[in-house]
Formats: C-alpha cells, sequence, structure tokens
C-alpha cells in the first residue's frame, strides 16, 4: 500500500435531496472510508449541488469540510454560474476565494440550474481559468444532450483543463477516445470505467498523465477502482501517476491566486 | 493511517493487492462474448478475454455470446468457441423466446454441448417477454428434469424478470437453480423476498461490486450464501468487480463464500 499513494479525485458529502448518502452526509463519513482503504487525500464536492443550488453547495462544502478535516486531506470543488446575473464574484475574486478555502477545481450542472453553458454565459471565466489552468469538471450526465454537450463545450473552450468524469459503467471509450485525441487538456477520471484492460490501452494511446483516479464516492466505494488500476498491468510509475500523481500536478499548476 | 483492508495480514485483500492473484479460484458465472451496439469492446474474443481472466486467476468464467442473445448466432458455434478453451470457458444455451424453432433444436442437441454447456440464459428485459410467458415452458422443463441452472437476467421494477415474477417462476420450478444475474439490481428488498421464498434461488453480483455499500447490505440481508460473482465479461474488468468485494466491510468468510465456496458448493469442482 505505502508504495502507492492514492488521491481521490471524484468524491461528494453533504445530503442530498432524495436521501441515500450511504454515510456521506459529513466528511467524517468520507474520511473513515478513505482511512478503511488506504486512501490518502480526495478532491470532493458537494452532493447535493444540483438540487441545493451553487451558492448553498459552495458554502455547506467548506462547512462539512471544515468540521471534520482536521488534517487537510480534503480539497474543495465550487460550482460555476453565468456571469451576467452577478450571483458569483469575478473571475479573480472567486479564484482568490477558492484558494482561501482550499478549494482547487470547478464543476458546473447547467441542465439542473438552468443556464447554456457556453461562451456568452461563462467565457470570462472560463477563458481566465484555461489561462490559469484550474481543472472544471465535465461531464455527460450533467450537460444538456450528454455526451454532444460535453463535445461542444470542449470545442468552444478548447484550452481548458478538464477533468471528464461520470462517464458511464458502458464502456465509453467511442466517447472519451476523441475527446483524450483531440484536447490536450482533456483528463478523465476512472471511477466508471470499468473496461478490462481498459486503463492500460488508454495510457498507452493517450499516456497515463491524463488518467486520473477517482472512486465516486458515495455512489461507489473506493477499493474496486484502486484494484483495478493496482493491477492495471502498466509499469508502477505509472500506476503511482494515476494513482495520484496526475491530480497532485493539476492541482499545484492550478494558479488561483 | 491505519492499516487499510489491503494490508490485513493473511486476508484475501492483501494477496490480491500484492500479487494480483491468490491462492483461490475464481469462478464467474455471468460472462458473454462477441462485440456490441453500442459499446467498444477491445477484448471481447475468447483469446483476450481469457488472457486478461487469466492474470486475476478465474477459474471458470459461464458465458452467454451476445450474437446469440442478441442476434441469430447458433449455439453450436458457441460450444465450439468453448471448446477451444475446455480449461476455462463453459457455456449457458442462450434462449430467445422469439426463436421457439431454435429453443427446440437447441434442446435436441443439449447433451452434445453439454458438459461445456452448464444451463441456460434468460435475458427478458431485451426481449421484452415475461419470463412467465409459455415460450420458455420447454427450457424450464428441460432443466427441471435435469435440474439445470438457468441464468435470468433480473432488474428492479422489470415486468419481465422482476421479482414478482421471477417469484413466481422460481416458486413453480423447485428443482431448477436460478441465478438471478445482477440480483434484482436497484430491488434490495425486492431480492430479499425471492430469497426468503425460494431456497433454489441464487444472486449473481454483476455490476453491484463496486457499488458503496450494495455487497454489504446484500449480506446481511439474504446472505453470502447466497452470492454467486460475476463480471458481464467483456463489459467489466475482473480487478474492478474483485476489488468491489474484497473492499466490501464484510467478513473473510464473505468473500470465501461469494468468489468461489457457493459455486463449487452447488457443482462441485470439477465441471
Amino acid at each position: 500500500m505505502k508504495d502507492i499513494a492514492f488521491f481521490d479525485a471524484q468524491c461528494a458529502i453533504g445530503a442530498p435531496i432524495l436521501g441515500n448518502a450511504r454515510g456521506g452526509e459529513t466528511a467524517a463519513g468520507l474520511l473513515a472510508e478513505m482511512e478503511r482503504n488506504g486512501v490518502d487525500k480526495a478532491l470532493v464536492a458537494h452532493a447535493n449541488t444540483e438540487a441545493a443550488g451553487a451558492i448553498f453547495a459552495n458554502e455547506n462544502l467548506l462547512e462539512l469540510i471544515q468540521a471534520d478535516d482536521v488534517d487537510n486531506r480534503l480539497t474543495g470543488v465550487w460550482t460555476i454560474l453565468p456571469a451576467q446575473c452577478g450571483e458569483l464574484p469575478p473571475p479573480d475574486e472567486f479564484f482568490a476565494r477558492m484558494a482561501a478555502n482550499r478549494v482547487g477545481a470547478l464543476n458546473l450542472f447547467p441542465v439542473a440550474h438552468r443556464w447554456q453553458a457556453c461562451r456568452l454565459t461563462i467565457g470570462r471565466l472560463m477563458d481566465a481559468a484555461a489561462e490559469r489552468r484550474i481543472p472544471v469538471f465535465l461531464g455527460q450526465r450533467i450537460m444538456d444532450g450528454g455526451w454532444r454537450g460535453v463535445f461542444d463545450f470542449l470545442r468552444e473552450f478548447p484550452a481548458a483543463t478538464v477533468i471528464i468524469n461520470g462517464v458511464s459503467l458502458w464502456g465509453p471509450d467511442r466517447n472519451i477516445r476523441p475527446l483524450l485525441e483531440n484536447f490536450p487538456g482533456c483528463h478523465v477520471e476512472l471511477s466508471e470505467y470499468w473496461v478490462p484492460e481498459g486503463i492500460a490501452d488508454l495510457a498507452r494511446l493517450y499516456g497515463a498523465e491524463r488518467l486520473l483516479y477517482g472512486s465516486g464516492y458515495p455512489r461507489f466505494g473506493h477499493g474496486s477502482t484502486m484494484l483495478s488500476i493496482r493491477h492495471s498491468g502498466l509499469p508502477l510509475e505509472q500506476v503511482r501517476q494515476i494513482a495520484s500523481q496526475n491530480l497532485e500536478r493539476l492541482l499545484a499548476q492550478a494558479q488561483l491566486a | 493511517m491505519k492499516k487499510a483492508v489491503w494490508e490485513q495480514p493473511g486476508s484475501l485483500a492483501e494477496a490480491f493487492w500484492k500479487n494480483g492473484i491468490a491462492d483461490i479460484p475464481i469462478y464467474d458465472m455471468h460472462g458473454h462474448m462477441g462485440s456490441h451496439n453500442a459499446i467498444y469492446f477491445a477484448r471481447c474474443e475468447a483469446p483476450e478475454m481469457v488472457a486478461h481472466m487469466r492474470r486475476i486467476g478465474v477459474r471458470r468464467l459461464v458465458f452467454s455470446h451476445h450474437y446469440s442473445l442478441m442476434g441469430s448466432f447458433r449455439n453450436k458455434r458457441v460450444h465450439a468457441i468453448t471448446a477451444r478453451f475446455p480449461d476455462i470457458l463453459r457455456m449457458y444455451v442462450s434462449i430467445s423466446p422469439h426463436q421457439t424453432d431454435f429453443i427446440a433444436e437447441d434442446l435436441d442437441q443439449y447433451d452434445s454441448m453439454a458438459p461445456l454447456a452448464i444451463g441456460f440464459k434468460f435475458l427478458p428485459d431485451y426481449h421484452k417477454v415475461k419470463v412467465t410467458d409459455p415460450r420458455y415452458e420447454p427450457v424450464l422443463n428441460f432443466a427441471s428434469e435435469r435440474r439445470l441452472p438457468i441464468l435470468v437476467h433480473t432488474w428492479g421494477g422489470s415486468p419481465y424478470d422482476g421479482p414478482d415474477v421471477m417469484l413466481e417462476v422460481a416458486t413453480r420450478y423447485p428443482q431448477v437453480t436460478f441465478f438471478m444475474a445482477h440480483s434484482f439490481s436497484g430491488d434490495l428488498p425486492g431480492a430479499k423476498r425471492v430469497a426468503d421464498a425460494c431456497p433454489n434461488v441464487y444472486f449473481e453480483l454483476t455490476s453491484l461490486p463496486g457499488q458503496h455499500t450494495i455487497i454489504e447490505r446484500l449480506c446481511a440481508d439474504i446472505g453470502s450464501h447466497r452470492l454467486l460473482f460475476g463480471t458481464d465479461m467483456p463489459w467489466f474488468d475482473e480487478y474492478q468487480h474483485v476489488g468491489g468485494i474484497l473492499s466490501a466491510d464484510i467478513s473473510e468468510d464473505d468473500k470465501h463464500n461469494i468468489l468461489y465456496r457457493n459455486v463449487e458448493k452447488l457443482l462441485g469442482k470439477d465441471w
């Protein structure tokens, strides 16, 4: 275990509107599961962002993390909104607040929050995020049109540093391979990538540095993807990259302040 | 940090973590083969699948071919593929209720496909025919006479193979051993209802390992002695699914039961 550190790119905490948090209502629940499985750190979003909205989720996430994360093992993910309504501060101020609060990445829920994910709405923020190399989570489940929405978004913001999440358990190679091939800033977290020998295939085709360990907690547990990465057949150096080093690098290179 | 599940001395998790394989057989009771309309499978033919399974120590994969379930590929041809890897592959005879002439022929030829064929596979949600439909009866009667297992795709809420339907069928055919593929995914109370009423039913786990707390709840509510390991190979990685069993918060005995003991109690060690 100790020869491989794990940094989970795909976690959520907080009470979902429909319940069934499976122990993930608090950061303490997540940290206990990380401990049990041997996961060192996690990048964590709010589990109820879609229903409760970005304003509540961004604030409550910090409260949940600060309540239990005494060792600073958790880094937050904040949700963005269109600029025109002034619900979030301008990019520079927003990014500075992220840095001050140990928030390292962004996500968006345009369908649930009823806005159009395009240059007209978030162009200024996305251009700034791309320039500062701040990672943005993007997934077929939350975009209008599913994968088409993901493709459209990346065509509009090709320089963005993106982590594709929630790729779906039905083998997603027909969708993620074109994205990895065409967008150098595109990365994939692996919590739903269960393809036999697929991790090694993706690493060989596009580079191990494009892949990130993610558990998908609380929907999924931590251990299954840990074992599939550990025994992906890749050299230990690349296993370590996928397990933690790639996410460490993405967060370190982000210029928030 | 405390010792993680992978570091518990002498545990299966420790062995698989360190070596990628352990001193136990794995019986994968739910596999397929062949390409798929909606999914790219890089390794969906026998040699590549077998190579993947050998790495982790799968002793047997019992599969039904996609082309037989979804198309008109005959089970005799699946038998020929199975026979190329007799040390690891076994087959279910795929049944489509829309091909009653195929069913008659497959039952006639069953003896020539056994022992590599160990039973039958139903896929009611895809064929849109309830398992209580009379078109399944010849197969159910055949399996009952010979006490053969049938792997049935099951799903919570399904009108074709949900708990109510399967409760009726499993009660009507007590001599058939039913493997409920996916364990009525999404309907644990329904699965428990079937488990409590039908001792001839076992619950196959494809797509569930890895889902947080599901394996724990199945062990608590149904019992690990009724659970069978499966992966839908080539859909899901063996390490991913085995990892979901090993990292579940269940006993070491539970893990042994799921990965091989239950199958060996049902079918023996030499099949």
